[in-house]
C-alpha cells in the first residue's frame, strides 16, 4: 500500500506494510531519527511528530491510512540550517540530559505555543504532562520554554 | 605543578555553567544512539524468554523456527561456546571474592525468573524473527519457586540456585547495641519496606554488532560499561583483543546497562551468522526482564538521649536478590556501610543479608544499596526529634558526622561534612510556607539527609586512563574510555582539558567510550565518573603541559612556572605571547610529544572485616539535605508536592548547570520512588510491563526543585569535585513520609506512598 | 507488530461490507490510541484492520436543542469547541480529561465508547447525559441508550457486524455539570470517575440530577438511588454528603494489583461528594 504524507513540507509517497507504524516508516524507511521509539504505547512520547500541526504518537498511527497528512519532525523546525530559538534556549538552559525525550519535548511545546503564546509556568507543566522525561526533573525544560516565551515576546 | 589552575579565583572554565557539546547534537537529533544505526545486510534479533518464575525445561526445538522463511539463525546454550560466566564487578581488573556472580547466557535445563532468555534468534526482519520466537517449541514443567526472601531463608525452602538461598551476609557490631539501647532515653522501632522499581530509561537496551573488515568482532551499544568486551569475549572464546565494543551516548542508564544486556547476543549473532545484528528490546521485554532495584525489609531499633545524641543503632536488613546474583553482594556492602545514616553513632550492630528468589532479579540502580537505607534511616531520625519534642534539624545538628570521626565500619572521614550547612539551606529554600487552600487539605515539610559513597570500594583498587593531544594546528582531542549516560561525563572531561591547556572549548573535540580506541576508564556508575575519569584527564593533561612550556621557555625565556596557557596561546607575565601551533612545530622539531596518555589510580586499600570494624570501605562520600513541602488530602489521601529543594556538599562544581540537573533529575527520580513506581510481582510473575502500568513522574506530578549546590572545595575529585550523580535520589521518599506525618501525624513506612497507603494511614478505610 | 491486513472504508456501506465479510477476524481502527497498544502488546490478533477514519463522521451539528457527536470527532474537537462549552460543558470537560494530548489528537469519540474501559470518561459522561447512540448494521440503523450500551468489562452491545456511527444528546435545561476524577498519576488512568449534572427548579431545589461513577465496576455505574434521593429536594451540604454516602454504599467495586475496591469505594463517597457540590454551584449561577 502507499503512504501519502507531506514531509516536513516535502510531499511524499511510500510503499509500506500493512502493519507499519508511522514511526517505523520514519525510521526504517525513510532514515530519519528524529523520532524515537520507547514504548510503542503511545504513553512517554519520545515518537511524537505534529500531525496536522498536532502533537500524535507515531507509533500508534499506520503508515497506510496517511492520505496526504502533513507529518512534521524535528528537522521541520530548523531556519536556514541554524537552530530554532526554542532550541537554543533548550542548550542554553541545560534543559537536555540524556536527550532522548527531546525532539518530543521540542514539538510538543511548539504546537502547545501557537495555540497558548503566553503560558506560565503551571500551564507548561501541564502542556508537558505527556512527555516523559528520566532524566532532567523537568524544571529546566520549564525554566527554557518560560525563557524563549520571554524573549519572543520582547 | 605551581597551581594557576587550583586557586578558585583563577578558574577559567570549569565553574561555568557552559552549554554542552552533546546538547547541541541532541536538540537537533544529530545523535545517533543505539538503535539509530544501519548497516547493509543487517539482521534483526529478538529473544524467547520464559514465561514462567520456576520451570524445568522438558523439551526445547528449535528447528522448525529455523527453517522458516527469512530466519538466519536460532541459537541455544548448546551452541554458546562458554554459556557459563563467573562475573566480577564491572570494568574491573581485581577481583573481591564475595563479590563474583555467576550470569548464564541462556538458560540450560532451568529457568529461575520469569523473562529468563532461553533461545535468539536473527532474522531479515524483525517481524520474522518475533515469529521465530514464536514457533520455537518448547515444554515446560512448572516447578515450585519461593517469592519472599523471608519464604526463601526458611528452613525447608525450594532452592533457588544451591541449598538456603542465602547470597551474602554482611554484618558490622560496634560498641555494645544492647546496653546503650537498655540505658537510652528512648527507643524507636520501626521497620520499613521498600519496592522493586525499574530504570525505566525511555531509550530502551539497543545494540547493533558487526564483524569489522580486520575480523574484529564490534558490537555499538547502549551501555555504561564498554569493559564488557572482556566478557563477551569470554562467551565466545575469543581472545581479548578480537572483541570491540562501541558505546553509544546513551538515552539514560541509570545502573540498569551496568550489567551485560545485549552484547553478548549480539556478539553470538554476529559470529554466527557473518552478519551485522540488531537488537531493540521492547519497552515490554525491557520491564518483564531488565535486573531491577532490590527492594528491603529495614528493621531498625534506634536509642537516644534525652538530648538528642543517638546512642545505637541496631539494623537488620534483608534484600531480595531475584533469581540471579549480579551485583547483590556488593549493593548489600552499600546499604550495610551507609545503615546508620551520616551520623555520629557510638553503638552500631548491622545484620544484613541478601536472598535468591525466583522474582526479576536485581542489580546495580542509582543509588545502589545506599538509597534504600536512607528512607529507614530518616523516617527514623524524625520519629526520635517527634518523640523527644525536638526540632527535626536540631536534632541532625546534634547528631551529624564530622571531620575525623569514624564509621560503624572504621572508616574515617577525612573530608568537610557539611551536613549541618545542607539542612539550614535546603529547609530555608522552601520559602514561606503555603497557606491551606480548604480545610481538608493539610500542609507539612519534610527534612531528610544523606551519605552517598563516591567512587568504587578502595579494595577493587580502581583506575582510570586518558590521552589529550594537540593537532598541529593547536586544536585539541581528549580520548577516554568514560560512557556519557547524558551527565554531561564527556562534556566536563572538555572543561577540565580547557582549563589546564588554555584551549578554547569549541576548538576541544572529545571521543568517548570505544573499548579499541579509546583508553579505558571503567565504568559510568558509582558516581565515579567525574573522580575517575575527570581526574585522569586532568593527570593527563598537566602531565603533557608540563614538558610543552619546557620547550616554551627556550622560545620566551623566562621561568616555566610562570608562563600561562589561554585563548590558545602560551603567555608570559609580561603579556608575550607565543601561538600554540607555533609552539607545537617548535616541539616536533626537537622531539617533545604533543600527546600524552595517562593513569590515575584512586587511593586503594585491602579488604576490611566489616564485623571487625576496621577500616576504610569508600573514597569518601558526598552529602546531602532535602526539604520538601507536601499538601495531603485527608479526605482521599493524595498527597501533593508544593515545594521541593535539595541541597547537596559537591566540592566544587565542574558545571554548575550540570550539577543542578543532576540534583533535580535526581531528586525527581527520587520522588517518583517515594509516591508511584512499583513494580508488582505476584507469585513471580511481573504485573507491571508496559508504561501504562508501570507509572513514572510526568512533568504534572512534581514541582520545580530548587537545587542549593554547596561547594566545601573538599573532594577527591578533579579541582576537588565530589560525585553527584548517585546522591541527590536518596533523600525524597523520606522527605516526603517525614512532611506527611508533619502534616497529618501519620506515618508511612511501606513504599511507595501511593495515595490509598496514604487513606490507610489517616483511617479512612476502616 | 504482527502481521495484519489493512483495507480502508470510504464509506459506511464499505465498512459494514468490510466487516460482514471478515466477521471476528476484523476489527474497526478508528484514532487507534487504544487498538494499537492491544495489538503492540498482542492481546488481540485480529487479521484484518478496517480503518474507518475516511467516513464522514467527524462534525459536531446543534440542532433543535440536540447536539450530534459524529463517532469520528476527536476528543481535541470536544476540548476545543467554544460551541460545546457554552451549550454542553461536561463533554468538553471529560475530554481535556482524557489520556495525554496525543491521545486527544487522534482518539475519537466512538472508538473510546466502543473500547467500554470502565474508567474511561466519555461512558460515564454518556451515561449521564442519557445519549442515545446509533448504531448501524446489515439490518440497517437502531439507537441505544447510552445505560444499555455498556454490558460489560470492554464489552459492548455492539454487534460484530455494527459500528456506532454517532451519538445523541438532548440538551438538558440549564444544569449545573462537574467531573471528578481521581488517578494514580497525572493523566493516567482514572481509579473512579464521577460525573454530576444537577438542574435546580425556581425554588432553588433539585430538579433533576444524574450521578455516575467511572471506574468502580466493568461498566458505567449510575448511582439511581442517590439521584431520587436528592429529587425535590434542597441541595444542602447535608443532603449531598447523604446522597453521596447512599451512592457510595451501593457500590462494590473489584480490587486489582494496585487499588483496592474499598478505597475505590471510599475515593467514590468523596468524589461524587464534591462533585455534586461543584455542580450544586453551578447550577445557581
Amino acid at each position: 500500500m502507499i503512504a501519502r504524507l507531506v514531509l516536513n513540507g516535502r510531499t511524499r509517497e511510500v510503499e509500506v506494510r500493512a502493519n507499519q507504524t508511522l514511526l517505523e516508516l520514519l525510521r526504517d524507511t525513510l532514515g530519519i531519527f528524529d523520532v524515537k521509539e520507547g514504548c510503542d504505547e503511545g504513553v512517554c512520547g519520545v515518537c511524537t511528530v505534529l500531525l496536522d500541526g498536532r502533537p500524535a504518537s507515531s507509533c500508534l498511527v499506520l503508515a497506510a491510512g496517511l492520505r496526504g497528512s502533513a507529518v512534521t519532525t524535528l528537522r521541520g523546525l530548523e531556519r536556514n540550517g541554524g537552530l530554532h530559538p526554542l532550541q537554543d534556549a533548550f542548550v542554553r538552559h541545560g534543559a537536555v540530559q540524556c536527550g532522548f525525550c527531546t525532539p518530543g519535548m521540542l514539538l510538543t511545546a511548539l504546537a502547545f505555543l501557537e495555540r497558548q503564546p503566553r503560558p506560565d509556568r503551571a500551564a507548561i507543566r501541564a502542556a508537558l504532562e505527556g512527555n516523559l522525561c528520566r532524566c532532567t526533573g523537568y524544571t529546566k525544560i520549564v525554566d527554557a520554554v518560560e525563557a524563549y516565551v520571554r524573549e519572543s515576546h520582547a | 605543578m605551581s597551581d594557576a589552575v587550583a586557586t578558585r579565583e583563577a578558574l577559567r572554565v570549569v565553574g561555568q555553567p557552559v552549554a554542552r557539546h552533546d546538547a547541541r547534537d541532541k536538540v537537533s537529533a544529530a545523535t545517533a544512539y543505539a538503535a539509530d544505526w544501519a548497516l547493509p545486510g543487517m539482521l534483526h534479533a529478538a529473544v524467547l524468554r520464559s514465561p514462567y518464575p520456576s520451570a524445568r525445561i522438558v523439551r526445547l526445538e528449535t528447528k522448525r523456527a529455523a527453517a522458516m522463511a527469512g530466519v538466519a539463525i536460532v541459537l541455544t546454550a548448546k551452541d554458546v561456546p562458554r554459556n557459563t560466566l563467573a562475573t566480577d564487578v564491572p570494568g574491573q581488573t581485581t577481583a573481591v571474592g564475595p563479590l563474583r556472580a555467576t550470569l548464564h547466557v541462556l538458560a540450560e535445563d532451568r529457568v529461575r525468573h520469569q523473562g529468563e532468555p532461553i533461545a535468539l534468534v536473527a532474522a531479515e526482519t524483525l517481524e520474522l524473527a518475533q515469529a521465530a520466537v514464536e514457533a520455537i517449541e518448547i515444554e515446560y514443567e512448572v516447578t515450585q519457586g519461593v517469592f519472599t526472601p523471608e519464604a526463601a531463608l526458611a528452613p525447608g525452602a525450594p532452592a533457588v540456585h544451591g541449598p538456603g538461598n542465602q547470597l551474602a551476609r554482611w554484618r558490622v557490631a560496634r560498641g555494645d547495641v544492647a546496653r546503650a539501647l537498655k540505658d537510652a532515653a528512648v527507643v524507636v522501632e520501626g521497620e520499613y519496606t521498600t519496592q522493586l522499581v525499574d530504570a525505566a530509561y525511555l531509550e530502551p537496551e539497543s545494540g547493533v554488532a558487526w564483524i569489522d573488515s580486520d575480523g574484529v568482532i564490534t558490537i555499538r551499544l547502549s551501555t555504561q560499561v564498554i569493559e564488557h568486551f572482556r566478557d563477551v569475549a569470554e562467551v565466545l572464546q575469543v581472545p581479548q583483543n578480537r572483541v570491540r565494543v562501541i558505546g553509544t551516548y546513551l538515552g539514560g542508564g541509570f545502573g540498569g546497562k551496568e550489567d551485560v544486556t545485549v552484547e553478548a547476543y549480539l556478539g553470538l549473532l554476529a559470529l554466527k551468522t557473518g552478519r551485522p545484528v540488531k537488537m531493540v528490546w521492547t519497552r515490554q521485554e525491557s520491564l518483564l526482564s531488565r535486573a531491577k532495584r532490590h527492594p528491603y525489609r529495614l528493621r531498625y531499633r534506634t536509642g537516644a538521649n534525652a538530648n538528642g545524641e543517638i546512642v545505637a543503632q541496631q539494623i537488620e536488613l534483608l534484600a531480595d536478590a531475584g533469581a540471579y546474583a549480579y551485583l547483590s553482594a556488593l549493593v548489600l556492602l552499600y546499604s550495610t556501610v551507609t545503615a546508620a545514616g551520616p551520623y555520629r553513632v557510638a553503638n552500631v550492630e548491622v545484620d544484613a543479608r541478601v536472598a535468591y528468589t525466583n522474582n526479576p532479579p536485581t542489580s546495580a540502580m542509582r543509588g545502589f544499596g545506599a538509597m534504600q537505607t536512607v528512607f529507614a534511616y530518616e523516617s527514623q531520625m524524625d520519629r526520635v526529634a517527634r518523640t523527644l519534642g525536638m526540632d527535626p534539624l536540631a536534632l541532625r545538628r546534634v547528631n551529624a558526622l564530622r571531620r575525623g570521626d569514624t564509621l560503624p565500619v572504621g572508616q574515617v572521614i577525612e573530608t568537610h561534612v557539611a551536613l549541618p550547612e545542607l539542612c539550614e539551606k535546603a529547609w530555608a529554600a522552601l520559602g514561606p510556607p503555603a497557606p491551606p487552600r480548604a480545610p481538608h487539605l493539610k500542609v507539612g515539610r519534610g527534612l531528610a539527609c544523606n551519605f552517598q559513597p563516591y567512587g568504587r570500594i578502595v579494595w577493587l583498587h580502581d583506575w582510570a586512563s586518558a590521552w589529550v593531544g594537540f593537532e598541529m594546528d593547536g586544536s585539541l582531542v581528549v580520548r577516554c574510555g568514560c560512557p556519557d549516560v547524558g551527565g554531561g561525563q564527556a562534556s566536563s572531561l572538555c572543561q577540565i582539558a580547557a582549563e589546564v591547556l588554555g584551549v578554547p572549548l569549541t576548538r576541544i573535540s572529545v571521543h568517548v567510550s570505544d573499548s579499541a580506541l579509546t583508553p579505558l576508564a571503567g565504568t559510568t556508575t558509582a558516581s565515579r565518573q567525574l573522580y575517575m575519569s575527570g581526574n585522569a584527564v586532568l593527570k593527563t593533561a598537566r602531565e603533557l603541559r608540563a614538558p610543552l612550556l619546557r620547550v616554551a621557555v627556550t622560545l620566551l625565556g623566562g621561568d616555566a612556572d610562570e608562563l600561562d596557557m589561554d585563548e590558545g596561546n602560551v603567555m608570559t607575565p609580561d603579556g608575550r605571547t607565543l601561538a600554540i601551533a607555533e609552539l607545537l612545530r617548535e616541539c616536533a622539531r626537537v622531539g617533545v610529544p604533543r600527546s600524552h596518555l595517562g593513569v590515575y589510580h584512586a587511593p586503594a586499600g585491602e579488604p576490611v572485616d566489616l564485623a571487625r570494624g576496621s577500616g576504610k570501605v569508600f573514597p569518601d562520600y558526598t552529602f546531602g539535605a532535602h526539604a520538601a513541602e507536601v499538601e495531603v488530602d485527608t479526605e482521599t489521601g493524595v498527597v501533593r508536592v508544593l515545594g521541593y529543594t535539595a541541597a547537596h556538599d559537591v566540592g566544587r562544581a565542574i558545571n554548575p548547570q550540570s550539577v543542578e540537573g543532576q540534583i533535580q533529575g535526581g531528586a525527581v527520580q527520587g520522588l517518583g520512588y517515594g509516591l508511584m513506581e512499583e513494580v508488582v510481582v505476584e507469585d513471580g510473575i511481573n504485573l507491571t510491563t508496559s508504561f501504562a502500568t508501570y507509572l513514572i513522574p510526568t512533568a504534572a506530578d512534581v514541582p520545580d526543585v530548587r537545587a542549593v549546590v554547596v561547594e566545601s572545595g573538599e573532594g577527591l575529585g578533579p579541582f576537588n569535585a565530589r560525585g553527584i550523580g548517585e546522591p541527590p535520589i536518596g533523600p525524597p521518599a523520606a522527605a516526603i513520609a517525614n512532611a506527611i506525618e508533619d502534616a497529618t501525624g501519620a506515618r508511612l513506612t511501606r513504599l511507595p506512598i501511593t495515595a490509598e497507603r496514604v487513606a490507610r494511614g489517616l483511617g479512612l478505610l476502616a | 507488530m504482527y502481521p495484519f491486513e489493512y483495507a480502508a472504508a470510504a464509506t459506511l456501506d464499505d465498512a459494514l461490507g468490510l466487516l460482514r465479510e471478515h466477521g471476528d477476524e476484523a476489527k474497526v481502527l478508528a484514532g487507534g490510541q487504544s487498538l494499537i497498544p492491544i495489538l503492540q502488546y498482542r492481546l488481540a490478533r485480529p487479521r484484518v484492520l478496517i480503518d474507518i477514519n475516511g467516513l464522514p463522521l467527524g462534525d459536531i451539528v446543534f440542532e433543535d436543542g440536540r447536539v450530534r457527536l459524529g463517532a469520528l470527532v476527536r476528543h481535541h474537537q470536544l476540548e476545543e469547541s467554544d460551541a460545546i462549552a457554552r451549550r454542553c460543558p461536561v463533554l468538553g470537560e471529560a475530554a481535556r480529561l482524557i489520556g495525554n494530548v496525543r491521545v486527544r489528537t487522534l482518539g475519537t469519540v466512538g472508538g473510546s465508547l466502543a473500547h467500554a474501559d470502565p474508567a474511561a470518561e466519555l461512558p460515564a459522561v454518556m451515561t449521564a447525559l442519557d445519549a442515545r447512540l446509533a448504531v448501524a448494521g446489515p439490518s440497517g440503523r437502531r439507537t441505544l441508550a447510552a445505560r444499555d450500551f455498556f454490558t460489560g468489562l470492554l464489552t459492548t452491545a455492539l454487534a460484530p457486524d455494527e459500528i456506532l456511527t454517532d451519538v445523541e444528546i438532548s440538551a438538558l435545561p440549564a444544569h449545573g455539570w462537574a467531573v471528578e476524577e481521581l488517578s494514580r498519576r497525572a493523566g493516567d488512568f482514572a481509579i473512579v470517575a464521577v460525573v454530576a449534572l444537577v438542574s435546580l427548579d425556581g425554588r432553588g431545589h433539585v430538579d433533576d440530577a444524574r450521578l455516575v461513577f467511572g471506574g468502580v465496576a466493568d461498566r458505567p455505574v449510575q448511582a439511581r438511588a442517590a439521584e431520587d434521593a436528592l429529587r425535590g429536594r434542597e441541595p444542602s451540604t447535608d443532603a449531598l454528603a447523604r446522597a453521596a454516602q447512599v451512592a457510595r454504599d451501593a457500590l462494590d467495586p473489584p480490587s486489582d494489583a494496585f487499588v483496592s475496591g474499598a478505597y475505590r469505594r471510599h475515593v467514590a463517597g468523596v468524589l461524587g461528594r464534591r462533585a455534586l457540590t461543584r455542580a450544586v454551584e453551578r447550577a445557581r449561577r
